[in-house]
């Protein structure tokens, strides 16, 4: 190895340039080299941070002057280089960078795998558990919210209303919160539920139904919705993801962030099945523990399902009816073990409510 | 060599990064800060900031930079405490039922806190940035930066924004008025009404053409930085001029847009690398400072805690 090397010195004092001998001791590992007004330096090895360029090398030393070194033989560049990988004076960081652009490529299918990760898994994960700490008013504060915001398409029919409330008082509906029943005349086929308990029913579904068990199991299905705040939870995992995805691509154009947010409203609707499942669970346990037939709830499903909702916005978390949906229900009604006997009082109810 | 008293000269200013290397850097400090659940973030910022002032070369020599990981960790984690302590206090209030009073603390918590950022990261950006051995420094003085940067929020304000030219011009001035590099000292020389005149056409025009003028307004911009700036040493002095066209500045976006789109994003450190290349190739400096002549005069400086809140709050103007 060539131990001798001249370089260009600047002693941090000043920015005038001395060149210099350099000497390399491979034995001591220390750089030493002597200026023209012989002021004698010697550097250890281990001390000196290195810059390589192309073909210029910098040495750098010292906090307090910071002085430097720079070097333009190729070959002296090549040995020192060669031999601080071998003598393991390469640091570990320098090491990763020496890898290539091979192993990058694969540190980077990692990064975007765990990017994914992140984002289907455990962001909304954390964004769901962490509704917990949300006051319940502020579920009301959205509801609310979204009352003043929409319209219903169509009147409040108050007899009916008063009717479904009572029918509702009937059933031991394990709600959290007081909830408020509100019947709509219009012939949308639907109903939802908002966070902050109030339930809304359109005519046209509860005319669709022949069976007050029907009723029960819709009734049961949105206050599960309200029990596990679903409105609330898919709010916050749709805000997270979107934080997110802004969080990363900070840096990036505005391109990329519209693109990441047309990626998170996609995500987000099997958000909403996820919850309709949960939904359907707790709403047939409702159900059933209140000694109705949950069979209603599987005609009511087939039903809407054959009727083809109308399409809702997507705040109203329209519920899709799948094939997927029916079977479990079914599936449930043939497994899970229950008592039902005719309810005449919520008969009575469902007909002044038809 | 020295002392070529009068005789002007050119200065080579020149980006040397090439994509490939930035590549690597980004890619390993993504890894770690991952695997470290983000610790290693600090770390990372100081080896990407060693990079980029590394590749930058004047006249030949790089620039350097000197702040470390450890000294960005105190600084991060200071600063972390302090918006713990904001939103604490928002919380607090909230929780109390007093949420305009906790809304508005917090707003003027966050107000309070830039001038403040902006003067430390500063003061550390300069003090770790050197070149030839020649500390950067930046000497400007937190109470009058302070003052100063109210009293132009105020006026922004009560003119509904129009005064915010005259302050953006301002706080630049006072910044780069108060840059030294060893002796040299910094001067900007913009106009803030010159400046408002440069946006409002910038903004009508590019609404006229659909877009398209905002790469000329672009350039503009940036020659309006530029062009201003000037370096100054015993009544000699360095001119700088930006040779920026807005038609290179439509090539660069669409081009980049294109590398980011067609790799998802891995083309980032092309991008950033031959954007760069792009902007310092196209600065011109001239003058009669003799480069060899100046002396160490500033201090070091190693608080990193402005730059992290700096950091934290996207705030991305240090030079």
């Amino acid at each position: 190895m060539k131990e001798r090397v001249i370089g260009i010195f600047y002693d941090g004092e000043s920015s005038v340039s001395h060149e210099v001998a350099l000497n390399f001791d491979k034995e001591k590992c220390i750089f030493s080299f002597e200026t023209i007004h012989n002021k004698t330096y010697s550097w250890e090895l281990a001390a000196v941070i290195f810059n390589e360029k192309g073909s210029v090398l910098q040495l750098q030393h010292g906090n307090d002057p910071i002085q430097s070194l720079k070097i333009e033989d190729v070959q002296f560049m090549d040995d020192l280089t060669i031999f601080r990988n071998k003598n393991g004076h390469t640091g570990w960081y320098q090491r990763l960078l020496n890898l290539g652009i091979k192993i990058h490529l694969g540190f980077a299918l990692f990064i975007f795998g765990f990017i994914g990760l992140c984002y289907v898994y455990i962001i909304p994960w954390v964004a769901e558990k962490s509704v917990v700490l949300i006051p319940a008013v502020y579920d009301d504060a959205l509801g609310n919210t979204f009352f003043e915001q929409n319209t219903f398409l169509g009147t409040v029919d108050a007899r009916k209303t008063k009717a479904l409330n009572l029918f509702a008082n009937e059933l031991e509906l394990r709600n959290t919160k007081k909830l408020k029943f509100t019947v709509i005349d219009s012939d949308i086929m639907n109903a939802f539920a908002l966070p902050d308990g109030s339930i809304v029913v359109y005519t046209g579904i509860i005319d669709s139904m022949k069976d007050y068990e029907e009723l029960a199991g819709l009734i049961s299905h949105e206050v599960a919705h309200i029990n596990h705040r679903h409105s609330m939870k898919m709010l916050c995992r749709n805000l997270s993801g979107y934080l997110f995805i802004s969080t990363i691509l900070g840096d990036a154009n505005g391109v990329m962030a519209i693109l990441g947010e047309n990626v998170n409203t996609l995500q987000s609707l099997s958000f909403s099945r996820e919850f309709e499942h949960e939904a359907d669970v707790e709403g047939f346990e409702i159900v059933t523990s209140n000694g109705v037939n949950p069979k209603g709830m599987s005609v009511l499903f087939k039903r809407l399902q054959k009727e083809n909702l109308v399409e809702m916005p997507e705040f109203l978390s329209s519920h899709p009816v799948t094939a997927n949906r029916i079977q479990y229900i079914d599936k449930m009604i043939k497994t899970e073990y229950f008592q039902s006997k005719e309810n005449p009082k919520l008969q009575s109810l469902f007909q002044q409510i038809k | 060599m020295e002392n070529s008293l009068g005789s002007r000269s050119t200065y080579k200013l020149e980006f040397q990064g090439n994509g490939k290397d930035f590549f690597g850097i980004v890619i390993v400090n993504w890894f770690l800060t991952i695997i470290t659940l983000g610790i290693y973030y600090p770390w990372a910022k100081a080896k990407q900031l060693q990079f980029l002032y590394g590749a930058t070369a004047l006249d030949g020599d790089t620039f350097s930079f000197h702040g470390t990981g450890k000294e960005m960790f105190k600084g991060f984690v200071k600063a972390i405490l302090l918006f713990v302590v904001l939103y604490g206090l928002l919380f607090l209030f909230l929780y109390l039922k007093f949420p305009l009073v906790g809304l508005l603390l917090f707003y003027l918590g966050f107000l309070a806190i830039l001038p403040l950022a902006i003067h430390g990261s500063y003061r550390y950006r300069m003090s770790r940035t050197s070149w030839r051995g020649i500390r950067f420094g930046y000497r400007g003085d937190r109470k009058e930066l302070t003052v100063n940067f109210f009293k132009w929020i105020f006026f922004t304000v009560i003119t509904f924004g129009i005064y915010g030219s005259w302050m953006s011009i301002n706080l630049r001035k006072y910044l780069l008025g108060n840059v030294r590099f060893g002796n040299i000292e910094f001067d900007y020389d913009g106009d803030g009404g010159d400046y408002f005149v440069l946006n409002l056409k910038g903004y009508f025009l590019t609404v006229f053409t659909l877009g398209i003028y905002i790469f000329w307004w672009q350039k503009d911009l940036f020659e309006y930085y530029i062009d201003n700036l000037s370096l100054n040493k015993d009544g000699k002095e360095i001119a700088l001029n930006s040779t920026v066209e807005g038609g290179d500045f439509l090539k660069l976006g669409v081009v980049n847009l294109l590398i980011i789109i067609f790799t998802l994003g891995l083309g980032y450190a092309w991008v950033v690398t031959r954007t760069l290349k792009y902007l310092f190739d196209n600065v011109e400096l001239d003058g009669n400072i003799d480069l060899n002549s100046i002396q160490q005069t500033e201090e070091n400086f190693k608080d990193a805690t402005g730059e992290d809140i700096s950091d934290f709050l996207d705030l991305d103007f240090v030079m």
